[in-house]
């Protein structure tokens, strides 16, 4: 009997490994990197991250795309540089007769208005559709509406699945489109101030007692709207002009617009995707009035409802995408320079332990880091600024790590927050030694900032300098405040992710010894952290800001009052004059001179956060990998490399 | 037999359903906005349509359409990676786990029975002794840090294994071995101290006085009662390794169902966590079920009882 | 043959075993002791020492910090730094073996963050084989002494936290007690953190004993002592007092020893998974895991790994050998199926 249960336990053995063993292999692909945390979302509207845009910027082709050493914008799926109007708030953009997309069809003007109509819904949720409503003339009045009556239709929705009519599901009903539907269906209830719940209790009395039938009211409300959807997208300026031109209607002029273009929100989408179309009956909406799709559309192998799987334009095409282990991208055979693409597949490997995937590499089985974010960063650092490996590069990527000061709240978790005062920020951030924190805690060859945007990396902007670091200055300026040293020293809470560890001790240890102030170390997971900031619950936290694109303003609009990235708090009306008078000067150099003031009242005078350093992340390549470059953006494009073995 | 066995089913029913609502209320009472993903905030009039669209303004209505939903074996959407439903998720990294614990538990018994039993037959000689310190290490060893050394000795030093991924059969070997380690040594430890007490009892001596030969004495006769323990822990093992492949998929790079159940958790990602949750709990009913009816069959006392 | 069946049963390797029991439990108690001695030294871990000459040190005999900043001598802002103050008497010792174990990468000295991180794992240990016993106990003497439907319901709940899986539980408790704990203890997280920890280990750990206690309260019940003790008028309060607890101490404490190396193996795994104990609080499978975090092929930090490691894995096997020899000296005919 013992020997009948062994052999079947060797028996399940051997069949479990074999099973698991018995796949057909793919040819070694001729680049292999490593992505450590996966593809988070292959939709060029919603992504953020840098290692997608990596793949989609590979598998698609935008209006422009960035020179691989220069960075500077270049035509791709347009046929020459756009024509630009006096103005400078039209650009026409001629499309090349013969870009392609991945099953043969030709690229048309109206894919990019496909594309760039999607990113801008409500239903999409894009990290970057801000780009869009901020420059295109009508996008911000189109997603107005298109908000309003999402909300109005998933009131209706619940009121339909039977749920009860609170007064602020009757004041979601009152758009004026909703108020003319019941016009003709014969009720006729006044419109509703949102803010005033005396008026919604009204409207929500008199839509009881007409009794009204909700679902057929729904019904008729989205099958309205779905028929207006194009008129409404006909105020917004992007316009299709036949096959080959688009044209831009600005909202003011935008010099960096060829730059913002290469960016994924902007890329073009190709017709497949209306099949996989959410639908409610033939209406092409979901009930709730959004406009969304089966999120699956960017999986090659996907084909339910005749879908023929994730169709692109650029020089390759994905090929197969299998969940946290590897991604396939192929040359687009029908792409127009594919007979020169000397790197004809590209394996993107996910290996989430950084170290394995450094070990990996110097084993050979991979032939591209784009990311090393190890322990031991230091020790990379110190090997490729040595030149003891020659295939270890840093890169001086535009992206600035700062840090936030609570400008507006009282008390912070019960006690008085004295970041209020400009003269407290002052001194908190001239006691800062910068150059041994990068020197001497980081040690990564991150380069100081003296400055919010970074110096040297955006043509014609030369920021201006911060306060110095002074640690007698910085005590006078807090006795100043009324805080001298003895006497009432605040305690101070330092909010920060479990990475900035180092630094956050460096620095608490260095206010503590210049300033006499004791500092509360707050290390919180990511989630939470960004709870508490966005409530404010912090004294000093840690910030960082990746240039979207290369222009001051990226940096600079994070501190416009109001700006959900301005964590901070800052709200300064002379500092968003500043900028809203530099986006309407048609001259460059006038432009940048008052970007650089307003900068100024960021470093020098308010100082709401203090900017410590730019990153300098290093890469790994190869020797026999050529025609990647290490650059500000860390834009590889496969296109040009040619791998040697 | 079949009225246990419906009890036993009944039983498990009601476990993953208690476990079920236990996370889902902790879910709830976790502060964390699941739709915001990215760096930039989500828009209050998307967001609150969203939760409209995937039921989730509403507690009551999420709990059960998460049921209904989970009855078809459908998990929904998760908002972490916006690409992938719950089922390919799970569908992909649950069987990649169960493999690895499965594997290791097999490993663990024909590879700790024929130790154990080795050692009990050779008692206060060096074979035992060297296998009691074996058995003592195997359970204090923490499986990263062996896993950590193994990767060091056989992919960075001798070169002979890949160092990540998945797809192969080299890719199991360290992994399997790893987790298999510290059950080998209960295992082997649970056959010696089960067969020390058979082999003491009368029937091993008449048996031994009859001249049956001695292997078949062990083997046969001595080895199915004193495996009595190893199989009633086989149950709450299998659990374990289930549980204990997360570190060794850490460590390891393997794309096992551990990293999701740690970052759903971590992203606030409610349809992935509740899937993950059911789907290994009702896992571990079935093997606990499928341990203790092996252990009832085996034992004739219990048979005979029922 | 005969004689090997003569030798099975014997007593064996007594001496053998009683050596080793003995050299673990005389490590442990050291290690308490010098533990706790150093525990002043360490106090304020999270305060880092001196930046540039300390950071990733390795071990040497001779201390890499200055006696000042060992000292920790609190600076008034703007003042020079004072004259090197020799420390003196047990701080003096202390200074010299300040960089023996090395530093880690905040220059923080490894020694006196490894011997706290000693006192919070078997903190976290005796708690969870605390909450074990109480818990255990009271749930699986009641269920056995009552018996009925009561005793089908708690074993039934007994079933379905088995059922739970655990490491789910723990995420979820960690994240969620967290802030709430925080406040709780004025904006102390290491102390959340860790109590979140007793709470997840010890809510897992009671399972066993209950299952355990109980069988021994069906066997004892069975046994006719209860009864016999019942009929001579004794209340069922004075029952449990006299005649059944002092039957259950010893099994309860054997395995209440045994769950202790479990917990700190669980809170190992728990760290290195990034769930456990977080940074800046040291614990031994927190360091253990940022050793083996910091492998690579470029510099080797062996200190890191190989102190760390060692003393958690010594830990445990000492543990276990201990709790093994009680374990067969107090219930050798034990099924050892609840080894877990």
């Amino acid at each position: 009997m013992i020997r009948y249960f062994l052999i079947t336990c060797t028996a399940v053995w051997l069949v479990a490994v074999l099973a698991f063993t018995c796949r057909p292999s793919e040819p070694p692909a001729d680049l292999r990197y490593v992505n450590p945390s996966g593809i988070h979302t292959l939709d060029p509207a919603r992504m953020s991250w840098t290692q997608d845009f990596r793949v989609a910027l590979n598998i698609w082709e935008g209006l422009t795309t960035w020179d691989p050493n220069t960075l500077a914008p270049l035509p791709a799926a347009s046929d020459q540089p756009p024509q630009v109007s006096a103005d400078g708030s039209i650009y026409s953009f001629a499309l090349r007769r013969n870009g392609r997309w991945s099953n043969g069809d030709p690229v048309t003007a109206v894919d990019f208005a496909r594309g760039w109509r999607r990113a801008i819904e409500p239903g999409t949720a894009a990290d970057y559709a801000f780009l869009i409503t901020d420059h295109i003339r009508g996008a911000a009045e189109y997603v107005a509406r298109r908000h309003q009556a999402v909300t109005a239709l998933t009131a209706l929705k619940r009121l339909a699945d039977g749920w009860d009519l609170t007064p602020q599901r009757a004041c979601d009903l009152t758009t004026s489109s909703l108020l003319l539907l019941l016009q003709t269906m014969g009720v006729h209830c006044p419109a509703a101030n949102g803010d005033d719940e005396g008026s919604c209790r009204s409207v929500q009395e008199c839509l009881t007692a007409a009794e009204v039938d909700w679902r057929a009211l729904h019904e008729r409300a989205l099958r309205d709207h779905a028929a207006s959807l194009d008129s409404m997208f006909a105020g917004v300026g992007i316009e299709v002009r036949g096959d080959w031109e688009l044209v831009i209607h600005l909202t003011q002029p935008c010099p960096y617009l060829p730059d913002l273009l290469a960016l994924p929100v902007f890329l073009p989408l190709h017709e497949s995707i209306e099949r996989l179309r959410v639908r409610e009956g033939d209406v092409p909406l979901s009930p709730e009035g959004l406009v969304i799709y089966d999120p699956q559309w960017t999986k090659p192998d996907y084909h339910r409802a005749d879908y023929p799987g994730l169709t692109t334009n650029g020089p390759y095409r994905l090929d197969s995408w299998v969940f946290k282990q590897r991604a396939r991208m192929v040359v687009n055979a029908y792409h127009r320079g594919a007979g020169e693409i000397s790197c004809r597949a590209v394996d993107m490997l996910v290996m989430e332990n950084v170290s394995a995937a450094l070990m990996a590499y110097e084993a050979g089985d991979v032939d591209f880091l784009p990311a090393m974010d190890v322990p031991y960063d230091h020790e990379i650092a110190r090997l490729a600024q040595s030149g003891r490996r020659l295939d270890f590069h840093l890169c001086q990527v535009s992206a600035t790590y700062f840090l936030n000061f609570n400008c507006v709240s009282d008390t912070v978790r019960g006690r008085i927050n004295p970041f209020r005062d400009a003269r407290v920020r002052k001194a908190f951030a001239r006691s800062i030694d910068k150059r041994a924190i990068v020197e001497q805690v980081l040690r990564r060859g991150d380069r100081v900032a003296e400055s919010f945007v970074p110096a040297d990396v955006m043509p014609g902007y030369d920021p201006p300098n911060g306060l110095s670091s002074d640690a007698a200055e910085a005590r006078r300026l807090l006795a100043d405040a009324g805080y001298s040293d003895g006497s009432v020293t605040p305690t101070v809470d330092f909010l920060y992710l479990p990475a900035d560890e180092r630094v956050a001790q460096a620095l608490a240890r260095r206010w503590r010894e210049t300033l006499g102030v004791r500092v509360e170390l707050r290390s919180m997971e990511s989630k939470t952290f960004a709870e508490d900031i966005a409530d404010h619950r912090f004294m000093i936290a840690r910030g960082n800001w990746y240039a979207d694109y290369n222009d001051p303003t990226t940096y600079l609009n994070c501190l416009t009052t109001g700006n959900g990235n301005n964590d901070s708090g800052y709200a300064n009306p002379e500092f968003d004059r500043l900028l809203m008078e530099a986006n309407a000067a048609a001259n460059p150099s006038t432009r940048m001179a008052l970007l650089a003031k307003a900068e100024r009242m960021i470093v020098q005078d308010d100082v709401p956060i203090w900017p410590l350093l730019h990153y300098a992340l290093p890469v790994a390549i190869k020797p026999h990998v050529q025609g990647l470059h290490p650059n500000a953006r860390l834009w590889f494009p496969f296109r040009h490399v040619t791998v040697r073995r | 037999m079949i009225r246990w066995l419906i009890r036993r089913l009944w039983l498990g029913l009601v476990t993953v359903f208690c476990v079920y609502t236990l996370t889902f209320l902790m879910v709830i009472a976790v502060p964390g906005n699941p739709f915001q993903q990215g760096q930039h905030r989500v828009a209050a009039e998307t967001e609150m349509a969203l939760r409209a669209r995937y039921h989730m303004d509403d507690n009551w209505l999420y709990y059960w359409e998460f049921l209904r939903g989970a009855a078809r074996l459908d998990f929904g959407p998760t908002f972490m990676y916006a690409d992938w439903t719950c089922n390919q998720i799970i569908g992909s990294a649950l069987p990649v786990s169960v493999l690895i614990g499965i594997l290791a538990m097999l490993t663990a018994v024909m590879i700790g029975v024929p130790l154990g039993v080795w050692a009990a037959q050779h008692k206060n000689t060096w074979i035992d002794i060297s296998c009691l310190a074996l058995v003592l290490v195997g359970i204090s060893l923490p499986t990263f840090v062996t896993g950590t050394s193994l990767i060091v000795l056989f992919c960075v030093s001798w070169k002979l294994l890949p160092i990540g991924g998945w797809g192969g059969v080299s890719h199991l070997v360290l992994p399997v071995i790893t987790l298999a380690l510290p059950f080998t040594a209960y295992i082997a430890r649970l056959t010696r101290s089960g067969m020390f007490d058979v082999l003491s009892q009368d029937f091993v001596r008449t048996a031994f006085a009859k001249g049956l030969a001695p292997r078949r004495v062990v083997w046969h006769h001595a080895l199915k009662p004193a495996l009595l323990p190893v199989v009633g822990y086989l149950g709450p093992a299998t659990a374990q390794a289930l549980t204990g492949s997360f570190v060794v998929e850490k460590v390891f790079g393997v794309p096992g169902i551990g990293q999701h159940f740690v970052n759903a958790a971590l992203n606030r990602d409610a349809g992935l966590m509740l899937g993950a949750v059911l789907v290994f709990s009702t896992l571990l009913v079935l093997f606990n079920m499928l341990a203790d009816a092996a252990y009832t069959l085996i034992d004739p006392r219990i048979r005979q009882a029922l | 043959m005969p004689d090997r069946v003569s030798q099975l049963g014997g007593r064996g390797r007594e001496p053998r075993r009683n050596r080793a029991v003995a050299a673990s439990v005389t490590f442990l108690a050291l290690l308490t002791a010098l533990s706790a001695a150093a525990l002043p030294f360490a106090s304020d871990w999270h305060d880092v020492q001196s930046l540039d000459r300390a950071v990733r040190h390795p071990p040497s005999f001779q201390p890499v910090v200055s006696p000042e900043v060992f000292d920790r001598a609190e600076r008034r802002p703007g003042e020079a730094r004072s004259e090197e103050r020799a420390p003196h008497g047990l701080k003096n010792i202390a200074f010299h073996l300040t960089s023996l174990l090395g530093h880690d990468d905040l220059g923080r000295s490894l020694m006196f963050r490894l011997l706290p991180a000693y006192l919070i794992s078997a903190g976290i240990g005796l708690a969870a084989a605390g909450i074990a016993m109480v818990v255990g106990v009271l749930w699986g003497m009641t269920a056995g002494l009552i018996g009925g439907r009561t005793d089908l319901i708690m074993m039934r709940v007994v079933d379905v936290l088995y059922g739970l899986p655990y490491i789910l539980m723990v995420i979820l408790l960690r994240v969620g007690l967290t802030p709430p704990l925080s406040t709780l203890f004025h904006g102390n997280s290491p102390i959340a953190n860790v109590v979140v920890l007793f709470v997840a280990i010890g809510s897992v750990s009671w399972l066993t004993m209950a299952r355990v206690v109980r069988g021994q309260v069906l066997s004892l019940k069975e046994s006719g002592f209860v009864e016999s003790a019942r009929v001579s008028g004794a209340s069922t309060w004075r029952i449990l007092r006299r005649h059944v607890l002092p039957n259950l101490v010893a099994t309860s404490l054997t395995y209440a020893l045994l769950v202790v190396p479990q917990a700190i193996l669980q809170e190992s795994f728990l760290s290195y998974l990034g769930i456990g104990i977080q940074q800046p609080t040291p614990s031994l499978g927190r360091l253990a895991a940022d050793g083996v975090e910091a492998v690579n092929t470029f510099v080797g930090f062996w200190w890191l790994l190989v102190f760390p490691c060692g003393l958690l894995v010594i830990t445990l096997l000492a543990l276990n050998i201990v709790g093994d020899a009680l374990r067969e000296w107090f219930d050798p005919k034990s099924r050892a199926a609840t080894l877990l």
